[in-house]
């Protein structure tokens, strides 16, 4: 397979891991993402979907997050093989 | 001597338990100045000091952007602070130790709490604590602080460092590496050029938020005289570290922090075991894709009728104690305005302050426990969706459904909403959901003029107006009055947990005890200034009163059978009250206004008595069920039905006597629904907005939207036909 390139996070479905390549938002919600652990490199996986299918919930730095469709497409991530 | 001490710490780390261990009973809430933060202090001693200890609001960084954050970095700043105590998560500590690096750069001693060890274990990590401590260069003590395992160590550890007779804080900071320590240098240099800027906070902190691109920092700097230089050497900084570090000042900065978190943690513990935990045993079954929305509603279902249900029975207990009072006190003592004071206007006051307390007390402490197991935060992970189409957060969704039972802990429940913003404008529009109150009103008047079954199907009808009218108002509100995006929903999900008794408790007791002392007053004036608007002049009548009471005497002279003589002096008190009111100041308030009503209450202006319409809504301003009772007095006919009879006297005189037709009475129990919240919400709303603005804003908006919904009903009505 090809170097993944990066996607967004929202493309991601329940079990897959991710890496973060970078977060795309702005101002206050780009500050907040960076303090929950966002950071270029960390590690990611999405655990599931709410049942309405959105939010979603992820692992990132051993605890559970839960992120809206909004938040979770301006994070790029590279997918990586669990 | 006092010495202060600081509690921070991330969300769910165990902190309001830690803080109760310490304090115990021996402390207070209040409001944080000038926001609606709760602000936790309380005391303990220590061989002859007294140390006193202030809860943060727990927060996952120090950059001053929402209000929780804002009130706990200045706090921390200030010199009223003696000492830092970082409350960490065992179990999750590399995220608890990023805003460790922050306290860190504020310049105060720090101590360390490693809370929930016995967590921790359980998932298999095991934390060097000498290690720890050696890294973080302060004292760290392990703690389990819902069994106070660890807890006198702790005191006695605290009254030392605060009192100095400690060395063992060192002073630690995140190395961020040769080209930002450069700048942070560089940065430091121009700050310290304005000694004030120098003096309000530990100009390397404020360098490293100016990095990170702060508005409250960029605030501070532009009041100084320094600004320029600091604004042209940021601009340098920026210009020299993006393109060479591949990223901007905010993610430079988070990555440092996080990188010596992550080290710490390699160093220090040891991994978890893969093997699943309970909590991800139990979210596979509480969230699941199918399952999660119907375990939800049973949730739901439950902390309800407790509430409403159960906590019915103790409010039955207090309003039927109440009305054996007033009833006791109104026939021993002499007719008259001192009587009626007591008997009409304290009495019921103070009773309809006291009524509410068992029902907060009972769904502040469900909530509690939700939000301590951390269920909370799986049911806004449920609803969100729905939520944030209405442009409410999936926070907002208990506090409306509970509304239905009675507003007013419902506004109280909206404090589990973190943004300011969600929760205002869930507070602004739960008074739109109809109330257990509001629906016998609803009873009657539906009664009166419809069949049983367009009754029932009109009252159903109302309870969806209202929700949809909060749904509309919430996405109104929003675009209206926050015009920018709507606040990140990153919300954590913490692990379950089974919350401590003690702790729902003291909660429960907390809440009780702040709406007696911060609404009651409230309620109870406003009950009395109702009193005042519907007893004078006539009560001060001395011809009436006297009239009165020879009429008493001569039924009791007729020496007739108790049941008919008690009935006599029932209609007897019932034509003497509604003389009163009829004629009150509230009456002659109801003539004036009643032509501003006429066209949803009288639109053919046939009706000689809509004004006593206005006197019955603006008794329903103390409390909605007051309504009906006050159409009572006001029509002069029984609420209680006679045996056998579906309509109760109230009823056939509303029928027969007072003009409604069955349009205009749609309208009514519509306006009903929405013209203002009772006073219990609107003080509520004031103690838990932090202003009257926004309660005279819910009343107001209310009178508009209420009369326009109304007015809209009547002539849509008549355009179809009905009448």
């Amino acid at each position: 397979m090809t170097q993944n390139l990066p996607i967004p996070l929202s493309l991601l479905q329940p079990g897959d891991q991710g890496e973060v390549v970078s977060v795309q938002a702005q101002g206050q919600v780009r500050q907040r993402l960076l303090e929950m652990g966002f950071i270029r490199g960390a590690r990611l996986r999405v655990e599931k979907l709410a049942p309405l299918g959105d939010p979603m919930e992820l692992v990132i730095k051993g605890y559970h997050l839960s992120l809206r469709r909004e938040e979770s497409s301006c994070i790029l991530v590279e997918p990586v093989a669990g | 001597m006092t010495l202060t001490i600081a509690l921070a710490g991330n969300p769910n780390c165990g902190k309001t338990t830690l803080f109760n261990a310490l304090t115990g009973a021996r402390h207070h809430v209040g409001n944080w100045p000038g926001v609606t933060v709760e602000r936790r202090s309380g005391t303990f001693e220590d061989s002859g000091s007294t140390i006193e200890v202030v809860d943060l609001p727990g927060t996952y960084s120090l950059s001053a952007r929402s209000e929780d954050e804002r009130v706990a970095s200045q706090f921390l700043a200030s010199p009223e602070v003696d000492l830092v105590l970082n409350v960490l998560d065992a179990s999750n500590l590399e995220r608890n130790l990023y805003l460790s690096t922050q306290l860190l750069e504020l310049g105060k001693p720090v101590a360390f709490v490693l809370n929930m060890v016995d967590d921790a274990e359980n998932r298999g990590v095991r934390i060097d604590v000498p290690a720890l401590e050696l890294l973080l260069g302060g004292p760290v003590i392990p703690t389990v602080g819902n069994r106070e395992q660890g807890i006198p160590e702790l005191k006695t550890l605290l009254a030392t460092l605060a009192r100095g007779e400690s060395v063992r804080c060192r002073r630690i900071t995140v190395d961020y590496g040769h080209d930002i320590e450069g700048e942070l240098a560089k940065l430091q240099v121009e700050i310290c050029r304005d000694e004030r800027l120098e003096a309000t906070m530990p100009p390397r902190w404020l360098a490293l938020q100016l990095l990170e691109n702060n508005a409250e920092a960029k605030r501070i700097v532009a009041e100084s005289h320094a600004s320029e230089a600091i604004r042209q050497q940021l601009a340098r900084s920026f210009a020299f570290l993006e393109p060479h570090l591949g990223a901007d000042g905010a993610t430079l900065v988070a990555e440092r922090r996080y990188g010596f978190a992550h080290g710490l943690v390699k160093e220090v513990a040891t991994t978890p075991d893969d093997k699943k935990s309970p909590t991800a045993k139990l979210d596979a079954i509480l969230t699941h894709r199918l399952l999660g929305i119907p375990i939800f509603v049973g949730v739901l279902a439950l902390m309800y009728s407790l509430s409403f249900i159960l906590g019915k029975i103790p409010q039955d207990w207090i309003a039927d104690g109440f009305k054996a009072l007033s009833t006791f006190a109104g026939a021993r003592l002499p007719a008259g305005e001192l009587t009626s004071l007591l008997v009409d206007g304290v009495i019921p006051g103070v009773s309809a302050v006291i009524v509410f307390v068992p029902v907060i007390m009972i769904l502040m402490g469900c909530i509690a426990f939700l939000e301590d197991t951390g269920y909370m935060a799986r049911a806004a992970f449920i609803m969100d969706r729905l939520m944030h189409h209405m442009g409410l957060h999936g926070k907002s969704f208990i506090p409306l459904i509970m509304g239905s039972g009675c507003n007013v802990p419902a506004i109280q429940a909206a404090r589990t909403i973190e943004s300011p913003q969600d929760r205002l404008i869930t507070m602004l529009v739960t008074p739109l959901v109809s109330c257990s109150a509001r629906l016998q009103v609803y009873i009657v008047i539906a009664g009166t003029f419809f069949t049983p079954f367009k009754a029932a199907l009109a009252i159903i009808a109302m309870h969806f107006l209202g929700l949809a009218l909060a749904v509309l108002m919430g996405r109104l509100l929003r675009s209206a009055l926050f015009s920018g995006p709507s606040s990140p929903f990153v919300m954590e999900l913490p692990p379950y947990r089974l919350p401590m008794l003690k702790a729902t408790l003291i909660h429960m007791w907390e809440k009780g005890s702040i709406f007696l002392t911060r609404a009651g007053t409230t309620i109870f004036a406003g009950a009395t200034l109702v009193w005042f608007l519907s007893r004078y002049p006539g009560i001060a009548n001395r011809e009436w009163t006297l009239d009165y009471q020879q009429k008493r005497q001569a039924v009791a002279a007729l020496n007739l059978p108790p049941s008919e003589s008690d009935e006599r002096l029932k209609a007897l008190q019932l034509a003497h009250e509604s003389r009163i009111v009829n004629t009150s100041l509230a009456a002659k308030l109801g003539q004036k206004v009643e032509p501003i009503l006429r066209p949803i209450l009288d639109p053919d202006h046939k009706r000689a008595e809509a004004w006593k319409d206005v006197i019955a809504l603006t008794a329903g301003f103390v409390a909605k069920e007051i309504v009906v009772s006050t159409m009572a007095v006001i029509h002069q006919a029984s609420e209680e039905p006679k045996e056998g009879e579906r309509l109760s006297p109230l009823q056939v005189a509303l029928r027969d006597g007072s003009g409604l037709t069955p349009l205009t009475a749609l309208a009514f129990m519509i306006f009903t629904l929405i013209y203002t919240p009772c006073l219990g919400t609107i003080a509520m709303i004031r103690r838990e907005a932090g202003s009257w603005g926004w309660a005279a804003f819910t009343v107001g908006y209310g009178l508009v939207l209420g009369w326009g919904l109304a007015w809209v009903t009547v002539v849509v009505g008549r355009a179809l036909g009905y009448a």
